[in-house]
């Protein structure tokens, strides 16, 4: 079948030998032309993958080196071998009385609870912030004011008044979580245009028919974007609360390991936090493509 | 009937002056009249629309619609803004729509409506696209559709048309033009364009800015002659239009206030 197509569109001199009129010449080749575009600035959407490919190789193979040549002490830096044979060990026998399962599920369990509280109050909460004043003034100097504070610096009073369990360390979470996404959708409602509102009015929306049909969707971008940031400070701030009177998660793993000196098993917690981080961010990702595809493009 | 009586604005400067951007402007539209507020920048033109709307109260003056005053937006003035104010998340047919929905008029009775409306603007294949896939023009006639959707008193239009090119602004007149003969609505229309003006209103108002006021009223024949017709270029090219819009544009000259001030 394409080798007949080939035939009809590239020799169409031989057809027409067929129907005994003249051989026609045979079409010229266009010239090779150069494409040109518009000089632009920054990266524009052009791929990077394949540099930061070749990157994560290059680093992987310098650490790789590093071990093999003896260049540093295995108490600081172990071979990535032994990181895997950990893994494979901690998978088989778990750490610290405790299967890998738990551990993650524990971790899981606890940024997700987090993550969920803090979407549901964060939301509604920020989006009111934009649009109503009185509601502006009253929670704007609590939130101002605790934000910028690095969670571990109020750890201490969480555990004086929630106790050591999991009350204590999913308020952390949540309130390291609540900030970003808070901020985002007042943002979202700022940067609403007043002719959309207008538009709405005038084809008579109700107040909150303005509020769930108009303000909600134009400010879900920006809420997306930050539940991403949110979740990138909660797997930092994990760590942190898992620090204390722990006796599940990576972040107690990584802890207890480091008092031990097991600087491969601390590597092992280190990777799982990056691949469940990347993995969230991933999910947002996908979100946002699926809820929000008119994002760029107006 | 739609009322504008005595209709002044002030606003207030950053730097605590008032500035009259409305001089007691009166104007009735009458059951399906088509006017159109003809003006320079600053002409208050948009600001008396965005009272019509309700966007914007009076310092001074009654807007009444059907006898009863017009307070805060409503569904009964669909307005048309310059940039297009359609929803990037909804489907054509689901902004088209949208004040049935605000109005809970339920979704299969919303689609009878939408289709009909689409077809009236001349873009019943594209009830499933979105927004962003359609050109300047086509957005501008899914607002018109959108407008026309709650069935409203009085269709108000900011510069529609004011972003689009010159041959697809002629089209959208003629397409204006025929929506007008079909649905027989009120129009209340702006622009700065005395072509346009001169083309489209059956009722035209000259304003001019600094307080905007109305210094010269028109009621052009051109639209009845294309409605009856159909040739745009032979009502544009006669000899009345151009009379009229030279007269026009000697009177827009003579209270422009730049000019004067040079002088």
């Amino acid at each position: 079948m394409s080798e007949i197509t080939q035939d009809t569109v590239l020799c169409p001199d031989q057809l027409h030998t067929h129907t005994q009129s003249p051989p026609l010449p045979r079409p010229v080749r266009p010239h090779p032309v150069r494409t040109v575009e518009m000089t632009s600035f920054g990266i524009l959407g052009r791929p990077t993958a394949a540099i930061s490919l070749v990157t994560a190789v290059v680093i992987l193979s310098a650490w790789w080196a590093t071990s093999q040549f003896g260049l540093v002490s295995p108490l600081f830096l172990p071979a990535p071998a032994e990181v895997v044979t950990q893994f494979a060990n901690i998978y088989r026998d778990g750490y610290a009385g405790a299967s890998l399962g738990e551990h993650l599920f524990a971790s899981l369990f606890r940024i997700l609870t987090a993550a969920a509280i803090a979407i549901s109050l964060a939301i509604p909460i920020g989006l009111l912030m934009g649009v109503n004043r009185v509601a502006k003034g009253v929670l704007d100097t609590p939130i101002e004011f605790y934000w910028p504070l690095p969670p571990l610096s109020y750890l201490p009073l969480m555990i004086i008044w929630l106790g050591i369990g999991e009350t204590s360390k999913i308020t952390l979470l949540t309130l390291a979580m609540f900030a970003p996404i808070c901020l985002s959708a007042q943002a979202g409602v700022r940067a609403l245009p007043i002719e959309r509102i207008n538009a709405a009015r005038s084809l008579g929306a109700s107040r909150f028919q303005l509020f769930t049909d108009i303000v909600f969707p134009s400010a879900l971008p920006e809420i997306l974007t930050g539940i991403r940031i949110a979740l990138g400070i909660g797997w930092g701030t994990l760590v942190a609360a898992e620090l204390i009177a722990s006796t599940r998660g990576i972040g107690f793993m990584i802890m207890s390991a480091g008092q031990f000196l097991a600087t491969d098993v601390v590597f092992v917690g280190i990777f799982i936090i990056a691949a469940c981080a990347f993995s969230s961010a991933a999910a947002i990702r996908l979100l946002e493509t699926a809820l929000v595809p008119w994002k760029g493009r107006t | 009937m739609l009322s504008v009586d005595q209709a002044s604005v002030y606003f207030a400067t950053r730097d605590g002056r008032t500035v009259q951007a409305l001089d007691r402007v009166s104007f009735d539209i009458p059951d399906s009249g088509f006017v159109v507020a003809l003006g320079a920048s600053g002409c208050g033109k948009s600001t008396i629309l965005n009272a019509i709307a309700g966007f914007l109260p009076l310092s001074e003056g009654t807007i009444t619609l059907n006898g009863r005053p017009v307070s805060g937006p409503g569904a009964d003035r669909g307005v048309v803004f310059q940039k297009d104010t359609l929803l990037p998340w909804k489907t054509i047919a689901d902004n088209v729509g949208l004040g049935l929905k605000f109005a809970r008029v339920s979704r299969l009775e919303r689609l009878d409506r939408v289709e009909e409306l689409l077809r009236l603007v001349g873009l019943a294949d594209f009830a499933a696209a979105y927004p962003y896939e359609l050109s300047g023009g086509m957005r501008q006639r899914v607002g018109i559709a959108r407008a026309l959707a709650t069935e409203p008193e009085i269709l108000l239009m900011d510069e529609p048309f004011g972003a689009l090119d010159s041959l697809t602004r002629e089209q959208m007149q003629e397409l204006l033009v025929s929506v007008w003969t079909r649905t027989g609505k009120r129009i209340f229309f702006i622009t700065h364009s005395i072509e346009e003006a001169l083309f489209l209103g059956t009722h035209v108002l000259v304003m001019s800015p600094r307080p905007g006021r109305i210094v010269g009223r028109f009621d052009p024949p051109f639209m009845r002659q294309f409605a009856k017709s159909g040739d745009a270029r032979a009502v544009k090219t006669a000899p009345e239009f151009a009379e009229l819009r030279e007269e026009i544009r000697a009177m827009l000259h003579a209270t422009d206030t730049v000019r004067r001030d040079a002088a």
